[in-house]
């Protein structure tokens, strides 16, 4: 059976994961009107971009730029959606009006976490990085080579720090466990680790405690009562589902927005993107990257228009990294225990494809330095061991 | 319509194949080949895809 095609499908959240839902409505035939609601005044970017090139772009920062959009949305931005009636299906916004829908699209993403309590005072002496208005302030502020401290050793803290000694800061990077340890297991943190050293990274493995900041300078405490000085404090200690505004919508568990394999929610609403915990292989999570949120997108913007016969995710979790002089591209899922079959190069000379066999039967395949199409990356992922030939 | 390739922009992610691998691939340099350029109604929405996914905007329609 399918459901009766909406006439007004609201959009909340305008990044990658709105846009997509967005352009996929429109792919889908639907012709209806289409409003996408977003707190941010740019038109979309491209975030993994804020941590890479655009921290290092000359001149004016184009990195993250994103072609211009073709669905024809009207755009309500520069406001946040801040409630959700389910009953009479209206969204509320935080200037007092009401954007009423037939279907509804949560794709509202999430927020840097911070340790400190983020008041206009605070928020100044713990910088994070998630938006294009906190990457100019960051480029801003490295520019005249502050020492830096980097709180948090995931993926996002280590590229921040490559990119400030890129810069020319003295970094220090605080972890509680090693960099990268839990995102990509032992074998791919010492060499990236390794890597981070040899271009001047410095390194303390105990978590922060507290921290104060002074007129110029920040100290950090660590758990083992050392303490850290620096003039530049940045947190990259994860990310927060933006679920606030469905406080009342009774569609959140605690702050958990989930969805089905469809990406609904109920009936006329569905979620994706980095808000979303969907089921996966692995149980049901958030996968807050970029082709994750791409992909729910695709199959809850279909949901909408086509109801069961819209197809379920099937999800392949996707991941990259740049930092130190190193690319890495992952396919499979994360982290990787042990040491990996190298299919071809080595990992001594920076250049390799390797494959890590997980005890499910499935495998994670990643290359370093190593430029290979996604697809076939995919299929080596998932090829038994013993059948892989890189060259096919 | 005409796809476009900004090739310095280009970081190899490959992530745009998987979208549209009847318009471009990535050779075994890594480099991306434009299979077609031009492209008609058949092959709009897979070139959409195609220039949506990739997260440095090396690719656009015209
Ligand atoms: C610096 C950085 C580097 C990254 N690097 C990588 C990488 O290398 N590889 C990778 O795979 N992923 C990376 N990611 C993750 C990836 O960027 C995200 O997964 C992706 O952008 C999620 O898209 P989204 O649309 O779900 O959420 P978002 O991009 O967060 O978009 C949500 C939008 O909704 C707005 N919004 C929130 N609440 C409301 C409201 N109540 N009303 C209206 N609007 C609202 C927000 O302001 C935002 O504009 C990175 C993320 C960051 C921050
Ligand atoms: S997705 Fe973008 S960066 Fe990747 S190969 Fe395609 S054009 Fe190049």
């Amino acid at each position: 059976m399918t459901t009766a095609t909406p006439h007004r499908i609201v959009v909340v959240g305008n990044g990658i994961a709105g846009l997509t839902a967005s352009d996929s409505l429109r792919t889908a035939g639907f012709d209806g009107e289409l409003t996408i609601i977003g707190d941010e005044y740019h038109p979309p970017y491209s975030r993994p971009a804020l941590s890479k090139a655009a921290l290092l772009d000359d001149g004016e920062m184009t990195s993250h730029h994103l072609p211009a959009p073709t669905h024809e949305a009207s755009e309500i931005l520069g406001v946040s959606a801040s409630s959700l009636d389910t009953d009479n299906k209206v969204v509320g916004l935080a200037d007092g009006s009401e954007v009423p829908y037939d279907a509804l699209v949560i794709a509202s993403g999430s927020r840097a976490r911070r340790l400190g309590s983020g008041d206009a005072g605070e928020a100044e002496r713990e910088l994070t990085l998630r938006t294009l208005d906190d990457a100019l302030v960051l480029r801003q502020r490295i520019a005249t080579q502050p020492s830096v401290v980097v709180l948090g050793g995931g993926a996002l803290g280590m590229e921040i720090a490559s990119g400030c000694l890129d810069a020319g800061c003295a970094v220090t990077l605080v972890s509680s466990d090693p960099p990268l340890v839990r995102q990509l297991g032992s074998h791919l943190s010492e060499y990236f680790l390794a890597a981070a050293r040899r271009r001047g990274l410095t390194i303390a493995t105990s978590p922060a405690r507290e921290v104060h900041h002074r007129e110029a300078h920040s100290r950090v405490v660590l758990a083992d009562g050392s303490s850290l000085e620096a003039e530049l404090v940045i947190s990259a200690v994860g990310d927060l589902p933006n679920t606030e505004w469905l406080q009342s919508s009774g569609l959140l568990l605690g702050a958990a927005l989930r969805v089905d394999s469809r990406g609904r929610v109920a009936p006329d609403i569905v979620a994706a993107g980095d808000v979303a915990a969907f089921p996966t292989a692995r149980g049901i999570r958030r996968v807050p990257l970029w082709t994750s949120a791409i992909e729910q997108s695709k199959v809850a913007a279909l949901t909408l228009v086509r109801g069961n016969d819209a197809p379920e995710l099937s999800f392949q979790p996707y991941f990259w990294t740049e930092q130190f002089g190193l690319s890495l591209k992952a396919s499979g899922y994360l982290p990787l225990a042990g040491d990996p079959e190298v299919l071809e190069g080595d990992l001594r000379e920076d250049k390799a494809l390797l494959r890590w066999s997980h005890d499910d039967g499935t495998g994670t395949a990643v290359a370093i330095n190593y430029r290979i199409p996604i697809p076939k990356l995919r299929r080596l992922s998932s090829a038994l061991a013993a059948a892989v030939s890189p060259a096919a | 319509m005409k796809i476009i390739l900004d090739r310095p922009r280009c970081e190899g992610h490959g992530l745009c194949e998987e979208a549209a691998p009847r318009l471009m691939h990535l050779d075994d340099e890594g480099e991306l080949i434009l299979d077609i350029e031009d492209i008609t109604e058949n092959d709009l929405d897979s070139a959409k895809a195609s220039v949506r996914v990739c997260p440095v905007a090396a690719l656009r329609l015209e």
